[in-house]
């Protein structure tokens, strides 16, 4: 008995320890946890319209490219704006809202329509998307934890995770943008208007091939040592004093972060850049720098490896001018243009070139097409040269069918530039000013 | 179990109650501090001043233009918000070719009871997967999402050209008609005659494969109108009150002689079009004491001037 006894006790004592009431307050934090979000969010909130240049916005969306902005956000829940999307948001500052809220992480949102709107847009037609898409890029933002002690702010996207890095302008570079700097900078894009393919520029001494894709925001510099080409690219933005590299060029002592003092002389088509310190002229080159000499023997056995054609959407494009022979207005009854095509071996003894059209059934059909003499002679210097067999003969006489032909049939022929693993660019060996883009 | 032991255990379980009723209750502290209570706050603009007058304070409408992705049913639809300068714009168009007319026929105790209380705005549309693509969206009779609204061209707005941008917002004010005769046949049930006019030719979903000139030749006013029940009536109700009696004529006399693919016949699909506007004007009269024609004067009459 006395035993059970203590035993009860002893259940006493522990299910009392178990249930004690003393209401203890101290927690790890001095605050509650409302009290530190709030003050989190008023940190930002400061952070923001205390920067009294303004932020600089690099923005990297999720279907790719990069893009850049200039904020100056008050306190009164709105933010000015410049953007290097194009030439009229790069000139004009344009006024909308923001706010800080706490959602699940404090959280930036771009409230009202604005520059930054226009890449998340879903109407293709604003920013060359995809309808329901857009360039997949946000404006609703999560801040990084370390954004209140590095000085710049990391922001993420909450929908498609783009990623918005926020720095400090400095007093200098907002009197710029302000000044029309950033609209300066959009000169860059006047290097679509040289008219042959390829273009040099010399830096450090160095003989460069540029390239620049303004759709995808890229720049190829392409150089010699001995007897290899070396390739570096970069994705590129537009800065209130020229373009800026997202990836630095090292080459020797050469280093390379953008593209400063740029000026555009429009009667004669040259771009002047400051490039690593030296002022310098994009100039025309009728020749790449070094002959890839296998290219079109490697460009035509693709196509018969899989038993497939090349195609291209526009056609030649010719001194500065895409689908420059019109290709695109071609229709024949009630089918319309599609693509341009060469098919190596579509005969046993003949390839073919020619425009592939879509009937209203949206099936593809060829109307007419030339035969070419297969396999095309391969000079050893890397050209290419197509020689007539003869064509169909519902062959039109003139138009773009015709100028297309002629060019294509050009004794001097072409040279195959390699752009990516399955794409070609064939370009004039005459002159260097038309070419064609296969696909 | 003698008296003794049972005192032994019953010990323990008296402190144990006690121990589990002894806490002092506490109050509720802190919660003023919770992030975001009572709503978004912001310093407000002339454009939130000018809406708290024009449709707020009036109508009890508010018209929420700064993003919430949360107001939309499909919160992860690809949207953008609305542009600020097509708001005053935007709130002005819905006065005039809606809320005026409306409250100029029955009343603002009656406009005020039925009409949505809040408006979303999104600046795109809302893409679908099959190709068609969102213009207006009615939740419970109580919020109205408009889309696109920064496509919007009012008269009097740089770039406005009447040719492309009236249809706009012509068919902006349908959306609206659309959406608020939803409301009022939500409320009170149209004659169930309704649905045996048009009967077996509805088309449900394929209605976006149909033109405007198949619709009609079916006795449908517009290809949405033959997708259900539902929307055949609010959509015959929209279209009267926006084209006026003179353009619902004008519609009715343009389909085509012959049959149409399911077998209408011009006559029959005249005559259903006939039966359906008699219905409305009936259930106007009937559920809600409204001269409809009256109304629909009124509609056009403030509709015109916008176009």
């Amino acid at each position: 008995m006395m035993k059970k006894k203590y035993i009860s006790f002893l259940l006493l004592v522990l299910i009392a320890g178990l249930w004690s009431c003393k209401d203890d307050k101290d927690s790890v934090f001095e605050q509650t946890a409302d009290e530190r979000l709030n003050a989190t969010v008023t940190a930002y909130q400061k952070e923001l319209s205390a920067a009294a240049y303004g932020w600089k916005g690099i923005m990297y969306p999720k279907g790719g490219g990069v893009y850049s902005f200039y904020f100056k956000f008050n306190e009164q829940n709105r933010v000015v704006m410049y953007s290097d999307f194009a030439p009229e948001s790069a000139a004009t500052p344009k006024e909308s809202s923001y706010r800080i809220k706490a959602i699940q992480a404090p959280s930036l949102i771009f409230d009202t329509y604005s520059y930054l709107h226009v890449l998340a847009d879903p109407d293709g037609a604003v920013n060359g998307g995809n309808d329901g898409d857009g360039l997949l890029s946000d404006y609703e933002f999560t801040f990084a934890n370390d954004s209140l002690k590095t000085g710049n702010i990391t922001l993420t996207g909450t929908k498609n995770f783009s990623r918005l890095v926020l720095v400090p302008a400095t007093q200098e570079e907002a009197a710029a943008y302000g000044t029309g700097g950033l609209a300066k900078s959009l000169l860059f894009n006047n290097i679509a208007k040289y008219q042959t393919y390829f273009k040099r520029i010399t830096i450090g001494g160095v003989i460069y091939e540029i390239a620049v894709n303004q759709n995808a925001r890229t720049i190829t510099l392409n150089w010699v040592t001995g007897t290899t080409v070396n390739t570096f690219t970069t994705d590129y933005y537009y800065t209130s004093t020229g373009i800026s590299f997202i990836t630095s060029f090292v080459n020797g002592s050469t280093t390379l972060n953008g593209f400063t003092g740029l000026t555009w002389d429009a009667s004669s088509t040259l771009l002047s850049v400051t490039a690593a310190g030296t002022k310098t002229t994009i100039m025309e080159a009728a020749k790449p720098l070094k002959l890839d000499v296998g290219a079109a023997r490697r460009w035509w056995n693709y196509a018969v490896n899989i038993g497939s054609y090349w195609e291209s959407e526009n056609g030649f494009h010719v001194n500065g001018v895409d689908d420059a022979f019109e290709v695109n207005k071609l229709q024949e009854g009630t089918s319309k243009f599609y693509r341009y095509i060469y098919y190596p071996q579509f005969g046993s003894d003949y390839d073919l070139f020619g425009p592939l059209f879509y009937t209203p059934e949206q099936s593809l059909e060829l109307q007419y097409f030339d035969a070419v003499s297969t396999p095309p002679t391969f000079a050893t210097d890397g050209r290419i040269i197509f020689k007539a067999l003869g064509s169909s003969e519902t062959y039109p006489t003139s138009g773009p069918v015709i100028l297309s032909k002629n060019l294509f049939y050009d004794a001097i022929g072409f040279y195959l530039i390699q752009t990516s693993e399955s794409t070609y660019d064939m370009v004039s060996a005459k002159d260097g000013k038309s070419w064609i883009s296969w696909q | 179990m003698n008296l003794k032991s049972i005192v032994h255990y019953l010990i323990p379980v008296v402190f144990l109650a006690a121990g589990l009723s002894s806490c002092k209750e506490d109050k509720l502290e802190g919660v003023e501090e919770i992030s975001g209570l009572g709503g978004d706050t912001w310093t407000e603009g002339p454009l939130d001043i000018w809406l708290k007058d024009s449709l707020n304070t009036p109508f009890n409408i508010a018209m929420k233009y700064k993003w919430d992705q949360f107001e939309f049913s499909n919160i992860a639809a690809t949207l953008v918000p609305a542009k600020e300068e097509q708001i005053i714009p935007l709130g002005r168009t819905i006065r005039k070719s809606w809320i005026e007319p409306y409250v100029a026929e029955a009343g603002l105790t009656f406009f005020n009871k039925y009409s949505p209380k809040v408006f979303i705005l999104s600046g795109s549309v809302q893409y679908l997967s099959n190709g068609a693509y969102v213009l207006g969206q009615a939740e419970g009779g109580r919020k109205i999402v408009i889309f696109d609204v920064n496509n919007f061209r009012f008269r009097g707005q740089s770039g406005y050209v009447a040719a492309r941008d009236s249809s706009k917002v012509k068919e902006f004010a349908h959306t609206l008609h659309h959406e608020f005769a939803h409301v009022l046949h939500q409320n009170t049930f149209y004659p169930v005659e309704f649905k045996t006019v048009t009967q077996g030719l509805y088309q449900g979903e394929n209605w976006i494969n149909i033109s405007d000139t198949e619709a009609r030749q079916d006795g449908f006013i517009t290809p949405y109108a033959s997708s259900g029940f539902d929307d055949d009536f609010v959509e015959t109700v929209s279209i009267m009150l926006i084209e006026g009696r003179a353009g619902w004529e004008t519609i009715i006399n343009s389909i085509p002689p012959g049959f149409s693919a399911n077998g209408t016949s011009q006559a029959d699909a005249k005559a259903k079009l006939r039966r359906k506007e008699a219905l409305v004007v009936n259930y106007f009269k009937t559920a809600w004491g409204i001269d409809f024609y009256s109304l629909q004067k009124k509609t056009r009459a403030a509709l015109v001037p916008l176009l």
